[in-house]
């Protein structure tokens, strides 16, 4: 086997511009699946027969169908369908948008329905309002038991990001193949585009223990 | 009309109001099951009503309609002679500050201190400042032994330590009711004394009290009253101490039997 270290080295510096984007990707992504999962999740749960209706459609709809589609739907198809074109890079992050915020519905709805039943009635006869349960008792609870599905969404959605590789996004996976492009050397550079994602999730995952140990989930 | 009875006897009486909760004819269903049925119940001020009977006689729902955690599925139910629960116009949130509920199962909030606890209800139901809600939580946890424990978790507290944080975090909202449901049941026996010693000061202070209990001693002691259910029906009515001495029916007698 001829393993080339210097080939490794020399990819280094164009491999770190595609991570950034790949976190940079990830980052927005899940801020803004979390935000939109707490919505859908919160609608699935509280929402009235029309509200909890879209959001289960939607929810089904993300779930039901591949990230590469989805994002070369709006990449592609989105444009053809409505005239309104958007960036690669735009679009990649709102497709993690969509696709994480469909996950985290479920992780929400999941947790806000796990918590004993018996405490919102305590809060209810002390004479709380139903909006003061949610904000002081269910959520804080509900929003411990979310952490860690909510860390393992991350480090999925961050592996997803590879493949906006199909809509030509600068990020890890594609700086990696746009390198092979040129040099050839399958081998060196598929080891190190692996190894940063490992040691980017290895690094996740480890803060995601020490955020779980941290806070008492309940 | 009873509206106008009712009027008249809390305008007429100072001190103590007469018919703290009223139950007129009230049934209540769920689905096809009868669970109350024709209820005809008066609570005066100051009374501690000790209720007893058979599992799934109806103990729990009767006490959960007071509070509005159950609805009424027909007759009246009024409260303090002023919330009619069976209106869904009826602020519910009114009536729950003027009733505590201490639960079987404690049901304390796990992320909170005792003091928070405590300190919980007075803050969002009663809107007092949160300096203000810790010095009552503060109070009732000293009076109900407590006082070096505010700031535990609940999960670092007793069975009974946690019942008796429930019984301060229900009083902190300032009820003029309290309501038990089975508060020791799930009590190991060594630690039932603590809570039955805390309600037991309670009623002496002069709380009025509706407790849903297999302490026979306690209802003895304690109750002024004791009513035994019987699949969803008020089938006893009086004065605890002559309902032991004399029991009024084979089906009382064999049902102590079975709590003894
Ligand atoms: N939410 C509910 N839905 C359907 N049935 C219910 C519900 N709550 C109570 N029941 C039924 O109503 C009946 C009375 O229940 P309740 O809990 O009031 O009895 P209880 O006297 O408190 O019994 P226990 O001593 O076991 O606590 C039971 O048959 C029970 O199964
Ligand atoms: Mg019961």
């Amino acid at each position: 086997m001829d393993f080339q270290f210097d080939v490794v080295v020399d990819s280094i510096p164009v491999l770190m511009e595609g991570l950034a984007l790949t976190l940079q990707i990830t980052f927005l992504g899940v801020v803004g699946g979390i935000a939109l999962g707490v919505l859908a999740g919160l609608a699935r749960v509280y929402g009235n027969v029309l509200i909890n209706g879209i959001a289960m459609i939607y929810i089904e709809v993300i779930r039901g169908t591949p990230l590469v589609v989805q994002v070369m739907f709006i990449y592609f198809a989105l444009p053809l369908a409505t005239g309104l074109r958007v960036a690669a890079l735009y679009a990649a992050i709102f497709a993690i948008v969509l696709n994480s915020g469909a996950y985290i519905a479920e992780i929400v709805r999941g947790a806000v329905l796990s918590i004993n039943k018996g405490l919102i009635e305590a809060g209810k006869a002390l004479g709380v309002s139903s909006w003061q349960n949610i904000v002081y008792i269910v959520g804080p609870l509900a929003f411990r038991r979310m952490v860690p599905p909510l860390g393992n969404q991350v480090i999925i959605s961050l592996k997803d990001t590879s493949l906006f590789i199909v809509i030509g996004v600068g990020e890890l996976t594609r700086q990696g193949q746009e390198i092979i492009a040129t040099n050839f050397r399958a081998l060196e550079v598929w080891t190190s585009v692996a190894l940063i994602y490992l040691a980017v999730t290895t690094i996740l995952a480890y803060l995601l223990r020490l955020l779980e140990r941290r806070i008492r989930i309940l | 009309m009873t509206d106008t009875e009712t009027t008249i006897e809390a305008a007429g009486n100072g001190a103590k109001m007469k018919g703290l909760v009223r139950f007129q004819h009230v049934d209540k269903n769920f689905g096809e099951v009868k669970v109350l049925k024709d209820i005809e119940l008066t609570i005066d001020q100051g009374e501690v009503v000790v209720i007893v009977g058979p599992s799934g006689s109806g103990k729990s729902t009767l006490l959960r309609c007071i509070n509005g955690l159950e609805t009424i599925s027909a007759g009246r139910l009024i409260i303090e002679n002023q919330f009619d629960m069976s209106d869904p116009k009826t602020d519910l949130r009114k009536v729950r500050v003027e009733a505590g509920m201490v639960f079987q199962q404690f049901n304390l909030f796990p992320h909170m201190t005792a003091r928070e606890n405590v300190a919980f209800g007075a803050r969002r139901a009663r809107g007092k400042a949160k300096d203000e809600a810790l010095a009552t939580a503060d109070e009732l946890l000293a009076r109900v032994g407590l006082a070096d424990r505010g700031g535990h978790y609940p999960d670092e507290l007793s069975g009974g330590q946690q019942q008796r944080v429930a019984i301060a975090r229900a009083l902190a909202v300032g009820p003029k009711l309290m309501l038990f449901d089975e508060p020791t049941s799930a009590l190991d026996p060594e630690l039932r004394g603590e809570v039955l010693g805390v309600m037991r000061a309670l009623a002496l202070e002069g709380m009025t009290m509706i407790v849903v209990t297999h302490e026979m001693a306690f209802a003895n002691s304690v109750g002024t009253r004791l009513i035994f259910m019987d699949d969803g029906r008020i089938a006893h009515d009086g004065d605890p101490a002559e309902m032991f001495a004399n029991p009024p029916s084979d089906r009382f007698r064999d049902f102590m039997k079975d709590v003894a």
